[in-house]
């Protein structure tokens, strides 16, 4: 029987003893929920013309700042410092070099929408400040983007250069800003700090396989670096590299048996030239995915065997780790997904995904409701006109309803810059070949004219078009400006650039879920994919020849002016000072002029008088007004010595 | 914008102490001296000679004021090296003043100067230029064994941004405050900076993309201000264009040393053609100053003589052209100081 006092100490103790576990556990939890993570993910997909897409995505996280202060172990700092600087809540900043081609590559899914971005690089930012400040904020990040990511982005910091949409673009109250630069080459240049950003960066993990020369063959290549920043849930930096390649197969064409021609059969060994020997140490999940298409998993599905990863019509050179299938709006499977946890594979046992054709096929990608295309018309240096075209691709708004006032709504914007001046009045709008009241078509319009050298031309429009239309066309017509002859670039006959417009179609939701049973199988890739977003496309860039000046113009007047300024000054100084034959008649009547040499002769010329006066005849007629050139020559000499030192010195 | 200084003296910033930071363009010698003595010259003669006295006495002072800066540079000593690389010629034609740029670039970072001591300029991009056969990949020689542009070049000036006006922003520091840090020289005193250029020029001036010339005084005047400035301690300045040497005629601050591929008059001839490419991949001078570096390594001990030697005008179809006034120490100790730490 223990003493009171002891058995109140041991419940002391033990009490004690659980807070301290209690508190261990919660900080334990606290530090979990609070580190920094990083996963990295490659998606390979078959497209119908023979190419193929490697998708590439890492996603650093951390935790909000009060949380976790200003050491990072995972996180690029240079972000961090970059969204506290600039208190950006939102970013994203794309390198393309292409066109994605949405007839073939699709316009439907996730991929097409997220990253299928215009030509050149494109930058839109949402900032946490008070509209007045945004300005100033946005030319600070232009520049410092430009340092971060060795491009020019620091022409966007003009505001000839970058616009503020409500709701063309990305609704908002005010705090968005979009600037585009079109011409903008991208190259590995712009690939080494992207790639610096990633802990791991290029030297182990699936960012190995950027074997550079493939990645810039390729068709279309972007690269494209997404923030998102707020207070509960800190820093998500979403990186992702898109390519779009031809596999460099040996069997380049097959005939098949059947007479059809087989699909390339590639591996990443044939995309990449190398295999993948392992993942990024810290990265908390590594995968790869291989996506069969809605189209290709129909065919299987007619052919009659079941989607696994080896049927009749191709076989993965890998088994797959698991399989997940995307269940669309009707429960209805259509694309597939294989997964490989890279975790299992390592350098002795590198992984090398492919893909086997055993049948000719032939497949296509769904396609966004309409094929939005831009071109210009007109010719001649003084005016033209931009066009618009919406080519409707067949997919029919069946989900909704099949009455007469179907409609299918589109969101245009465009920004097009200051010296092609755009006559908004002048929009026309032809569907199917009949012209239309603008206000049957266009329910909503928001322009923001341009000013020259100032501001670009901001047009937001929400149409809306029957849904039994084939094609509409927009027309707006333009006048070209004239630029200052220091504005020009240097290569001015090439012509200036139209932005790529953005077409988005409100109704249609190109998200996809893949649902998957296992809790802990946790994939940010597919967690985008399900993320609501609109379907969208992006038209052609267009190029718009201006008059240029001959530029060798100013040189050519300054020739001009100084060689007439110096025949006359010349001229009039010549008439004015000299008397032609004067100094001869005066020499020869010193006798001097025959003599001597040129020295002898400036000093007679000099003295004047003092010439041996057995060889001159006359000199003092002659003599007065000599002495008085003389003193005036002394006199302008010593002035211009005196100045020209005084001047110098 | 005078520097605050400290009382002890031990700081290299002391000379400027002496004097306050004149305007660049005027001298340190007040104009107004000469002018009064002459205005007095009618009076006491014995005013007259002091004042005649007068701007020698101030020349006097001032000289010995200035004889610090320059020979501050004993106190200053050697810690850092920085090189700044410009092509300055845009299209597809001129792939080889690419090449040149980007093979001094490979050199430089082989030698040990890390991206961020390198500010490379390239007035065009022709690694991912559509008329490229070999994206990513920039060539100097036809056997294409080495691939200059690499897996981590750092361009810090891409096309439009290639214009005179950066270019001497960059050497004298004067940027807008956006600028960011990566597109700056941050030299200072004790800095050794390599300077190379290369496209087309002419009589004292070089062309940059067409629609803009850099003239051989804007050059001399962005050096004189480095100079004041403080901004190198030596500086190498390598051009390789036509008539190269002329773009060094107005030079005149000390510790400066020019190399130039050719003399007034003479043109600076590419290498050879790559038929595959399609366009001449390297010019003489560039190949044969690469040729001499490929031989070396960081632990190297040649010098600026023998580089020197090592041009043949036979080889290179030019006069190479070294400005060796304004550089006080002997060329055979050169070498070292300028590429490795």
């Amino acid at each position: 029987m223990m003493p009171p006092s002891t058995a109140r100490r041991l419940c002391f103790l033990s009490l004690l003893l659980l807070l301290l576990l209690l508190a261990a556990a919660a900080s334990a939890t606290a530090d979990a929920a609070a580190a920094e993570e990083f996963t990295e993910e490659l998606l390979l997909r078959p497209l119908p013309d023979r190419k193929a897409l490697a998708h590439f995505h890492f996603r650093s996280s951390a935790p909000p700042a009060s949380a976790a202060g200003r050491h990072h172990h995972l996180f690029p700092k240079a972000i961090s410092q970059l969204v506290q600087k600039f208190h950006i809540s939102e970013l994203e900043l794309s390198f393309t070099q292409g066109r994605w081609n949405y007839e073939q590559w699709g316009g439907y899914d996730p991929m097409s929408t997220n990253n299928a971005k215009p030509p050149g690089v494109e930058l839109w930012a949402i900032f946490d400040l008070p509209l007045a400040e945004i300005d100033a904020t946005w030319k600070n990040l232009t520049h410092t983007l430009s340092g971060l990511f060795c491009a020019s982005i620091n022409f966007l910091e003009s505001s000839t250069a970058f616009s503020a949409p409500r709701w063309g673009f990305k609704l908002n109250e005010g705090n968005l800003r979009y600037g585009a630069l079109p011409r903008e080459a991208v190259c590995t240049e712009n690939l080494t700090p992207w790639l610096k950003l990633l802990p791991c960066r290029d030297k182990a993990g699936i960012a190995s396989l950027l074997y550079r020369p493939s990645v810039y063959k390729g068709y279309y290549h972007s690269q494209k670096l997404k923030l998102k920043s707020s207070q509960s849930l800190g820093i998500i930096l979403d990186q992702t590299l898109t390519v779009v390649l031809q596999p460099n197969t040996v069997s380049g064409k097959q005939l098949h048996s059947t007479g059809g021609q087989l699909q390339p059969s590639w591996s990443m060994e044939h995309l990449f030239s190398k295999k993948l020997s392992g993942k990024c140490l810290v990265s908390k999940s590594s995968r790869v995915f291989v996506e069969i298409e809605k189209g290709i998993v129909d065919n299987v599905d007619k052919a009659g065997s079941d989607v696994s990863s080896n049927n009749d019509l191709f076989v993965l050179s890998t088994a797959p780790d698991r399989s997940l299938k995307e269940l669309d709006n009707l429960e209805v499977q259509s694309s597939s997904l294989y997964e490989y946890d890279v975790n299992n594979y390592n350098s002795d046992k590198p992984l090398n995904v492919g893909i086997t054709w055993k049948l000719p096929l032939i497949w296509s990608c769904t396609r966004a409701p309409y094929h939005a295309s831009r071109f210009l018309m007109g010719s001649g240096n003084e005016r033209g006109s931009i066009a618009m075209s919406f080519l409707s691709t067949g997919l029919d708004k069946q989900l909704v309803d099949s009455s007469n006032d179907c409609s299918i709504k589109a969101v245009v914007f465009q920004v097009v810059p200051w010296y092609v001046k755009v006559y908004y009045h002048s929009l026309e709008v032809f569907i199917d070949g009949n012209s239309k009241a603008i206000s049957e078509v266009v329910d909503k319009i928001h322009v923001t004219p341009s000013e020259d050298k100032l501001l670009p031309g901001t047009m937001e429009m929400l149409l809306k078009f029957p849904c039994s239309m084939q094609l509409a066309t927009l027309t707006l017509d333009f006048d070209k400006g004239f630029l200052h002859i220091d504005e020009y670039p240097p290569d001015a006959n090439q012509g200036f650039d139209i932005p790529s417009a953005l077409v988005s179609f409100p109704e249609f939701n190109s998200s996809r879920s893949y649902p998957e049973a296992d809790p802990l199988f946790v994939s940010p890739l597919l967690e985008n994919f399900k993320e609501d977003g609109v379907v969208k496309s992006y038209t052609e860039v267009l190029l718009v020849p201006l008059t240029t000046p001959d530029f060798s113009m100013p040189y050519n007047v300054i020739t001009f002016t100084c060689t007439v300024l110096a025949l006359y000054f010349g001229s009039l100084l010549n008439a004015l000072r000299r008397r032609i034959g004067e100094e001869e008649r005066g020499l020869k009547k010193a006798g001097i002029l025959n003599k001597r040499g040129l020295i002898p002769l400036l000093i007679a010329k000099l003295r004047g008088q003092k010439v041996d006066p057995s060889e001159s005849e006359s000199t003092s007629p002659a003599s007065l007004p000599r002495s008085k050139l003389l003193l005036k020559v002394v006199f302008v000499a010593v002035v211009a010595i005196v100045f020209h030192y005084l001047s110098n010195s | 914008n005078t520097i605050a200084c400290d009382g002890d003296g031990g700081s290299v910033r002391r000379a400027s102490c002496f004097f306050p930071r004149f305007p660049t363009g005027m001298s340190l010698i007040p104009r107004a001296a000469p002018a009064a003595s002459m205005a007095f010259a009618g009076r006491d003669p014995a005013v007259i000679s002091l004042l005649k006295m007068l701007p020698l006495l101030l020349l006097l002072t001032f000289s010995s004021a200035a004889a610090p800066p320059a020979a501050a540079s004993p106190s200053a000593v050697h810690n850092n090296n920085w090189a700044v690389l410009v092509c300055t010629s845009r299209f597809w034609f001129n792939y080889r003043h690419m090449a040149n740029t980007l093979s001094l670039y490979r050199t430089v970072k082989r030698l040990g100067i890390p991206d961020e001591r390198i500010i490379l300029m390239l007035a065009d991009d022709m690694a991912c230029n559509p008329r490229n056969n070999y994206p990513a990949q920039v060539f100097n020689n036809e056997n294409h064994q080495l691939n200059l542009y690499g897996d981590n070049v750092e361009v810090d000036y891409r096309g439009y941004e290639v214009t005179v006006e950066n270019f001497l922003r960059v050497l004298t520091g004067r940027h807008e405050s956006a600028v960011p840090r990566s597109k700056r020289l941050l030299s200072d005193e004790g800095s050794h900076i390599l300077l190379y250029m290369t496209g087309h020029g002419g009589d004292e001036f070089l062309k940059f993309q067409d629609n803009e010339e850099l003239q051989s005084h804007d050059l001399a005047d962005a050096v004189k201000q480095m100079k004041e400035k403080h901004r190198f301690k030596e500086l190498l300045i390598m051009v390789d264009t036509c008539q190269a040497a002329t773009l060094f005629s107005q030079l005149q601050s000390p510790g400066v040393l020019a190399i130039g591929s050719s003399m007034k008059g003479e043109n600076s001839y590419s290498h050879h053609l790559d038929s595959d490419i399609g366009v001449s991949v390297v010019d003489r001078f560039t190949f044969h100053t690469l040729a001499f570096f490929e031989k070396l390594n960081m632990y190297s001990n040649a010098s600026l003589n023998s580089l020197f030697n090592s041009y043949d005008p036979s080889m290179l179809l030019s006069t190479a052209y070294y400005r060796m006034d304004l550089y006080k120490r002997a060329l055979n100790e050169v070498m070292e100081r300028y590429i490795y730490f």
